[in-house]
């Protein structure tokens, strides 16, 4: 059989067993291995559990359950609770301000964690009950998280944008500034949409309730004099000291990123064990096991996903596929589009680690030739990945929220997060049209490259 | 005719084409175009780059369990699982690369052939690379240089050697070097001259110690074959892969030490000062290897013993060029 | 020891089964999880102890720290594979879902079945695939490469332990399936 019909079967395959309701990780990993045993030597099969354990016995994804605990910590405890009054207080007079908040809150979480669902996760778990507490229709709350979530691959300490530097030969420290310009685009985006939304939610709500129908949260009154607010601000220092402890540890050059992680989680025990005198067993153990829940989850369906991963790239369907598009000579723009569609196709299935892997050797010589700056091509190509993590049926993103909040229907969920993938797809284009969103910033602190 | 066999290299450096890149992906891709030719396209190598596909130390099993048909490894991650191994990254063990030549003939290589065998692995190509230091406050020339420093030695026994000088040794994965340096968490890294370049260190890094001319840091990183896969091929085949392999040989001596005047030039363009090995410091890290990590290894076994024994009698033999062919064939004939 | 969470999923679980036995089998094997839930929740606080005394230990008594990543590793590792068995206890593994709503309740049902049966199919050739793998580094006496060099085989045993859980778990449910599907017919 060709490798195209390999992969076409591999794809429905995959499609097939997804939609049929099984567990995400066992439908992966099933598929996987029934295509090891049909197209791939027979030794493959016993390779299946160390693949999967290498995959996963790196710190640097390990890090995600203790990523996962920080933010249940503020979730799970009355901290979250009492910051997200203390935003609301503030912020209430701003249409979407506890939306926008949000995506400030995982823009800067970003910053500490290297992978998007570590993110998604540390802030949804607070927030996604929070916005919907105070009105916020569940696709929307959830919307807001999974795309804020995303922007966990933008900044530092990205281990995708690591290995982009790597295969395509390019600085670091520039791809790091690079990503800058972007992350604050989409968090305007964001907020901007955001802001739109809760506007239409809000008049919905109103003309509801003037039609006799019932009263929203959203129309809850909030009548606070001014020293209320600032009664209420304290309540957001055990989170700020947080953030700066954290930010200290890894930028100052005390930690490293897996450290950082497991620095982060004690530092929230303690902080909610201090002010919020959450310390006994029984008072911590709906923390902890809704971390292991959680945790468990992801990273058996991150394990699977990599396993899936070894036998397309074993059976040589994205190399192919790429191979192929390289090989049609098409003009610069449209080997440029060609080539973020295939990207965004192949993020249906996969994680944004593995298609960098499998792809960037084949695509970059020819994008180079063609004279994109490889910097800005790793910035865009990062986005595209980012709107695979929170579209089905492989999004690590979407996973993380159905967990948090199991009664939002999925296709609520999906509903949410759509217009924020068209957000991702207008960031790109504006990338596209103006490149020094992403360039400016490097080359004013670096200087321009010499290509 | 019948259909071609496919023979998968995987790797864990980063890709490029057979033309520019890292050269132990190019030496698998020049090896991949070779065998195709010389066989008449009756066996076929792919490529895997940068760990795409399986994690490197899975590879090592992979092979000798023929799931997978060939891998450029660098043999001492395996040291966990045959420990005789882990003589491929000791420090002081090679000093130049006409020593690591000479291992090929030699009673060590041929030791480390037989313990490889038996692991149902071939050595097809016979590549050793030197590496460096690349740090950020001040350089680690002589081994009194560590002292206090926080470094990453990538290694048990140079983690050895380097605590032995007073340095405190942190392990982290390699895709966070980069950021480690640049905060400051780490103060200096060694690694091969190759991913001294490819890990962007010089933009966060201001010295480097380079392995040009005399290094105590010497990897010994084959083309290594199934021999399950390796056994079932026709002897015509088996004698070509060999061939190729010595051929190759040449390539990576000759890149490797590009590649070690090539790390010093792009350290040196982005502002660090740049240093170099003499024998008498190479002298003075061996003799810290051979009281800590060579005598750890002699402990493990019996073999490790013996093979550290040999090790210390591997001399360079000129002329180098002329050698290796005239096994090859012979080798060839035999069969 | 017990709260609100738990207790529910025994009563699902045990909606599921018909037998007394079934029902005992599935109390024993919700207990076992109960203690699982402990020892992770002991590795996961104690992987972080150790890295952020990795921090600390490196900053002020300027040691070596080359055995916390690893320990960390295997401490993570093991909560993951041994927490399997209980998310799925919950039908925690999340799924696409979308069928459910469209599909009417009797092809639902035969979906459901088959989903899991699946699922057991996978997971035990996984389980005895970490067997195997145990076992060879047991026997072969295999470690890390690093100079912590800690051996293979307690990862390993605690995937192979975790993911027989996780098939006895969707053995169970599967029982309980048939089980009902026999007092409905
Ligand atoms: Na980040
Ligand atoms: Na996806």
């Amino acid at each position: 059989m060709s490798v195209a019909a390999i992969g076409i079967l591999y794809g429905l395959g995959t499609l097939v067993v997804m939609f049929s309701g099984m567990p995400i990780a066992f439908a992966l990993g099933a598929i996987a291995t029934v295509f090891m045993y049909f197209f791939m030597p027979g030794a493959a099969l016993d390779m299946v559990t160390q693949n999967v354990y290498e995959e996963m016995a790196s710190i640097t994804l390990l890090s995600i359950p203790l990523f996962i605990l920080k933010g249940a910590c503020i979730g799970k405890s009355r901290a979250g609770a009492d910051l997200y009054a203390a935003i609301h207080a503030w912020l209430h007079k701003i249409p979407g301000g506890l939306g926008i908040a949000n995506v400030f809150a995982c823009a800067l979480f970003a910053a500490m964690a290297g992978s998007s669902p570590a993110t998604c996760s540390a802030i949804g778990s607070a927030g996604i009950p929070e916005m919907r507490q105070r009105g916020y229709s569940p696709g929307f709350a959830a919307g807001i998280i999974a795309a804020g979530g995303t922007l966990g691959i933008l900044l530092p300490p990205s281990i995708t944008m690591i290995l982009f530097a790597v295969a395509a030969e390019q600085s670091l420290g520039r791809l790091f500034l690079a990503g800058l310009g972007p992350w604050l685009l989409l968090v305007v985006l964001f907020s901007g949409y955001a802001a739109w939304r809760y506007k239409r939610e809000y008049k919905t709500a109103l003309d509801v309730y003037h039609g006799g129908g019932v009263k929203s949260a959203y129309l809850d009154e909030m009548l606070l004099t001014f020293s209320d607010k600032t009664r209420m601000l304290p309540r957001v220092l055990p989170f700020v000291i947080l953030l700066t402890g954290v930010m200290v540890a890894l930028y100052g050059g005390y930690a490293t990123p897996s450290e950082t992680a497991g620095l982060g989680a004690i530092l929230a025990l303690v902080l909610i064990a201090v002010v919020y005198k959450v310390w006994r067993p029984r008072d911590l153990k709906p923390i902890f096991t809704s971390t292991l829940k959680e945790s468990t989850m992801l990273m058996l369906i991150i394990g699977m996903s990599l396993l899936y991963s070894y036998v397309m790239s074993s059976l040589h369907i994205s190399q192919s596929t790429a191979e192929w598009i390289v090989a049609l000579h098409l003009s610069k723009w449209v080997l440029l589009s060609t080539i973020l569609f295939m990207v965004m196709v192949l993020g249906f299935f996969l994680p944004p680690v593995s298609i960098i892997l499998m792809t960037a050797p084949i695509i970059l010589p020819p994008l180079k030739a063609a004279g994109f700056d490889l910097i800005w091509f790793g910035v865009v190509m990062t986005i595209i990945m980012e709107m695979g993590l929170i579209h089905p049926p492989v999004g690590l993103n979407i996973f993380v929220i159905k967990n948090i909040a199991p009664d939002i229907p999925l296709k609520d969920v999906i509903w949410g997060v759509m217009p924020f993938v068209g957000l991702m797809m207008i960031a790109v284009l504006l990338l596209c049209l103006m490149p020094g969103i992403a360039t400016w910033f490097p080359d004013m602190v670096m200087g321009v490259s010499s290509k | 005719a019948a259909p071609a066999q496919e023979l998968k290299i995987s790797h864990q450096f980063p890709g490029g084409t057979i033309a520019v890149g890292d050269f132990r992906d190019r030496l698998c891709r020049k090896f991949a175009v070779e065998v195709e030719k010389r066989t008449n396209g009756a066996l076929k190598g792919t490529v895997y780059p940068g760990s795409s596909l399986m994690k490197t130390n899975a590879q090592f099993s992979a092979v000798s369990k023929g799931a997978l048909e060939m891998s450029l490894f660098p043999v001492s991650y395996a040291g966990g699982e045959v420990p005789e191994l882990n003589i491929a990254l000791m420090p002081g063990v090679v000093t130049s690369y006409e020593q690591g030549l000479a291992w090929k003939n030699s009673e060590a290589g041929k030791l480390l052939s037989d313990v490889l065998y038996e692991k149902g692995i071939v050595i097809v190509s016979w590549v050793w690379q030197a590496g460096g230091v690349a740090s950020r406050v001040k350089p680690i020339v002589e081994p009194e240089d560590a002292k206090g420093l926080k470094v990453r030695g990538g290694s048990r026994e140079m983690d050895m050697v380097l605590k032995a000088t007073g340095a405190s040794v942190l392990s982290l994965p390699s895709n966070e070097i980069y950021q480690a340096v640049q905060t400051g968490a780490l103060d200096a890294a060694m690694t091969s001259s190759t991913s001294l370049i490819s890990f962007r260190l010089e933009e966060v890094a201001k010295h480097l110690t380079t392995g040009r001319g005399k290094a105590y840091w010497f990897m010994f990183e084959p083309l290594i074959m199934s021999r399950l896969v390796f056994e079932k091929l026709p002897k015509d085949q088996q004698a070509t892969i060999m061939a190729i392999g010595a051929e190759m040989e040449k390539f990576g001596l000759e890149a490797a030490k590009a590649d070690d005047q090539a790390v010093a030039k792009v350290y040196q363009k982005a502002g660090a000062k740049v240093y170099d090995l003499t024998d008498a410091t190479v002298k003075k890290w061996q003799a810290i290897a051979r009281d800590t990590a060579w005598k750890d290894y002699a402990k493990k076994n019996a073999r490790c013993a013996q093979l550290i024994q040999l090790a210390e009698k591997v001399v360079p033999e000129t002329p180098a060029e002329a050698r290796p062919k005239v096994k090859a064939e012979k080798k060839g004939k035999k069969r | 020891m017990s709260h609100g969470f738990e207790s529910d999923s025994i009563a699902k679980v045990s909606e599921e089964a018909s037998s007394g036995l079934l029902v005992g089998v599935v109390r024993l094997i919700e207990r076992c999880n109960e203690g699982v839930m402990g020892l992770s929740t002991i590795a996961i606080l104690a992987a972080s102890c150790i890295l952020t005394l990795s921090v600390v230990s490196r900053y002020f008594l300027k040691v070596s720290t080359d055995w916390q990543d690893e320990a960390s590793v295997f401490l993570l590792v093991g909560a993951t594979f041994m927490c399997c068995a209980y998310v799925q206890s919950n039908r925690g593994h999340i799924g696409i879902d979308a069928l459910a709503s469209i599909l009417p309740a009797s092809v639902n049902r035969v979906r459901k079945g088959v989903v899991d049966i699946a699922s057991l199919a996978f997971c035990t050739f996984f389980t005895w695939k970490s067997w195997t793998l145990f076992h060879e580094a047991l026997v072969g006496g295999h470690t890390t490469s690093s100079s912590f060099a800690p051996p293979l085989w307690i990862p390993y045993g605690l995937m192979a332990v975790g993911m027989t859980n996780l098939t006895l778990q969707l053995l169970m449910q599967v029982l309980a399936y048939f089980g009902k599907r026999e007092v409905v017919s």
